[in-house]
């Protein structure tokens, strides 16, 4: 929601009596049973408007990018950490950091923790207005983070590093627009394929031809492509991702061009795929030929490694952004 | 790679037409020849045997801030504009532009009374329009009529102040740069070829101005596309400037017909670019001392040039580009859309960039 759309929320909820905001709601019906039981019509209208924009957020969770973060080295207690320590901790830690914040916690039904954080500093109040979204699964590593500055980045961190007792979080180079589709493709929530010796339970439908034959071999290569790309890719379903980004920093290597084989420096270049469902559209190109061997490629990496964001260097394994590189 | 029959993806069929290798500069007999017979300007078949250049002089940077008006250029160039061709216009007489600019400006007021949905930032006043010659911009073959008309159709605000300056709602051009003089000087007499046209602007006014140019001189329009061809011509060009002005980055986007479509961006750093390609032509330039030669450049090195991107990223992703349309290139020189849009951001380079865009548009033209 953008903010004009966050005023205009506000200026209309202001200029409705109070004593018209829950029929006015109710006509309305929009909201669930579930949501309107949870909004206290004795709470401010301030208040209220601000219930009425974190609906808003978890129920469209898709309009702004969301970032993947991952906690690291867990000490001996973070797998024991539950919903009441975690929320007090946090709501602590942060307010040690920064005073003026704003902190709302709620457990969701799919065991998401939704924070709603919103900053001030030793100026202001909070901005309720551009507040920062936190999405945390318990017992997981895994935190998703949107509309946070670079400079309030380090005080989320340390407040998160310190309630869910782990001793380091990084970037885990992962962003899309869809909240569901990064934390499917991280907890791998979705129909993973395996391989087989016997593709034979994915096999493509064959219409009626004339030869046979041809038809057969044809619908063995077909099939045994189509399990191919289930493997690299999945199968039904995929986390909807709208691209990926491989900054390549290889040697160019190529036996027709000698001159640009023997350069020592790399080949710098961008390759950004997009596309309305990533995963979909490579997995359609690995089962229609277009791509050759891709459980071999640095597209598999996407699903497999769970990121988006990629930088390819000769070298062997480096720092953590880094991945292998490809075989030659 | 073999074909499967279950698959849904062919390539695309221009995807590899590259023209035949040939070192020599001369036009050859094109497969449209057969044209002749049906040419209502009664061209020989000799004559339509156009097809693009194999080869061209290599992209010079003309420092035509000389010769042309500084005004002309600053609205040429940082534009978008909208490409199509134009077949002979009829009795076209550069003598007479005032007139035609009041007849357009008339006809844009009639139809804009009959009803003409147009809307244009909210004016609600007539339109003025201009069409003004940009001298120096003709080529120094010996081509005829190589010049840029440009109407400007203004609009004026209804609230607008005295002396606020007019905001161009939508301008346009038509030219003629290094056109294969076989071809213009068979035409007829009375004829006037101008086959490239550029609009920017709202499509209502683009296809007001068509239809007053199509009534008035008999002329025809159709859409032009570039074709993945130029558009990797128009890559090499470019890299090849990069010494020159700085290229920044050299932008190719790709879709692949997959469910969903798949867009690919290849972005590649301009000292690179410009080394593969040095790399390309070093076979070329080792061989010929003769200067002219050097100067041109090759639809082989091109070829090779791309196809050495391609297996840059193959190598990488087990995917081939071929396998995809080109549909972009761009780099801070300029960008070229498979659609037919085209911006040249410096224009050190318009003269050349134009003259491969004639071309297209001669060969695009049905007569």
């Amino acid at each position: 929601m953008d903010d004009s759309a966050r005023r205009l929320l506000q200026r209309l909820i202001r200029r409705i009596p109070a004593q018209m905001l829950k029929p006015t709601l109710d006509k309305w019906d929009r909201l669930t049973a579930a949501h309107r039981q949870s909004m206290d019509f004795t709470e401010s209208k301030w208040a209220l408007t601000e219930k009425l924009l974190a609906i808003y957020v978890i129920e469209n969770p898709d309009h702004s990018m969301w970032y993947a973060l991952q906690l690291v080295d867990p000490e001996d207690d973070a797998h024991s950490v539950e919903l009441t320590q975690f929320k007090e901790q946090f709501k602590s830690h942060l307010r040690e950091l920064i005073r003026h914040v704003s902190i709302k916690i709620k457990k969701h039904t799919d065991e998401a923790v939704w924070i709603r954080i919103a900053w001030g500093d030793s100026f202001s109040r909070p901005n309720h207005l551009k507040p920062t979204y936190v999405v945390h699964h318990l017992q997981t590593p895994y935190v998703f983070v949107t509309s946070l500055t670079s400079k309030l980045k380090p005080l989320l961190s340390q407040a998160l590093v310190l309630s869910t007792r782990y001793q380091a979080i990084k970037d885990a180079s992962l962003s899309a627009r869809k909240l569901t589709a990064i934390r499917d493709l991280l907890m791998r929530q979705y129909q993973q394929v395996f391989p087989t010796k016997y593709p034979s339970s994915l096999v493509e439908n064959n219409q009626n031809a004339s030869n046979i034959l041809i038809n057969k071999e044809q619908a063995e290569l077909a099939a045994s492509r189509h399990q191919k790309a289930c493997e690299a890719f999945g199968d039904g379903m995929l986390p909807q991702l709208q691209s990926a980004v491989y900054k390549l920093e290889t040697k160019f290597r190529d036996h027709t061009n000698k001159t640009m084989t023997e350069r020592e420096e790399a080949f710098r270049c961008v390759v950004k795929f997009a596309s309305t469902n990533l995963l979909e559209s490579l997995r359609h190109c690995a089962s229609s030929g277009i791509s050759s061997t891709p459980g071999t490629s640095l597209l598999s990496s996407i699903p497999l490694k769970g990121r988006n964001y990629f930088v390819i260097t000769d070298n062997g394994p480096g720092p953590s952004s880094q991945t292998r590189q490809p075989p030659n | 790679m073999e074909r499967p029959q279950n698959s849904v993806v062919r390539t695309p069929p221009n995807s590899t037409a590259v023209q035949r290798r040939s070192k020599s500069k001369s036009y050859r007999q094109s497969y449209r020849s057969c044209l002749g017979a049906a040419s209502r300007l009664g061209l020989t078949p000799g004559l339509t045997a156009r097809r693009l250049n194999s080869s061209r002089r290599a992209l010079k940077s003309h420092i035509i801030t000389e010769k042309v008006n500084p005004d002309h250029l600053a609205l040429l160039v940082k534009r978008e504009w909208r490409l199509s061709y134009i077949t002979p216009l009829h009795q076209f007489r550069h003598t007479q532009l005032k007139r035609y600019s009041r007849q357009l400006s008339a006809f844009i007021a009639a139809e804009k009374q009959q009803g003409v949905a147009m809307e244009v930032e909210g004016s609600q006043s007539g339109f003025r329009v201009s069409f003004s010659v940009v001298q120096g911009l003709a080529a120094t073959d010996d081509d005829a009529e190589t010049v840029l008309i440009q109407p400007q159709i203004f609009s004026r605000p209804v609230f607008a102040k005295q002396d606020e300056p007019q905001k161009s709602v939508w301008s346009g051009w038509l030219t003629c740069i290094n056109g294969n003089p076989e071809y213009l000087q068979s035409l007829p007499k009375g004829f006037t070829s101008l086959p490239l046209f550029g609009g920017s602007g709202a499509e209502v006014l683009t296809s007001l101005v068509k239809s007053w140019f199509q009534q008035t001189f008999d002329c025809c329009f159709g859409p032009l596309e570039i074709n993945h061809t130029s558009l990797q011509w128009l890559a090499a060009l470019w890299t090849n400037c990069h010494t020159e002005s700085n290229l920044q980055h050299l932008k190719m986007i790709w879709t692949l017909p997959v469910v969903p479509p798949l867009q690919i961006t290849y972005t590649v750093n301009p000292q690179d670019a410009w080394e593969l390609w040095m790399s390309v032509r070093k076979d070329r330039l080792e061989k010929t001392e003769d200067e002219e030669e050097a100067g041109s450049i090759d639809i082989e090195e091109v070829m090779r040039f791309v196809q050495g991107l391609k297996s840059h990223f193959y190598r990488h992703f087990r995917l081939d580009l071929s396998a995809g349309n080109l549909n972009q290139v761009s780099t801070a020189l300029g960008s070229a859309k498979f659609s037919g849009k085209i911006k040249i951001s410096n224009s050190r380079y318009m003269i050349t960039t134009l003259t491969l865009l004639t071309e297209c548009a001669l060969l695009k033209m049905p007569v």
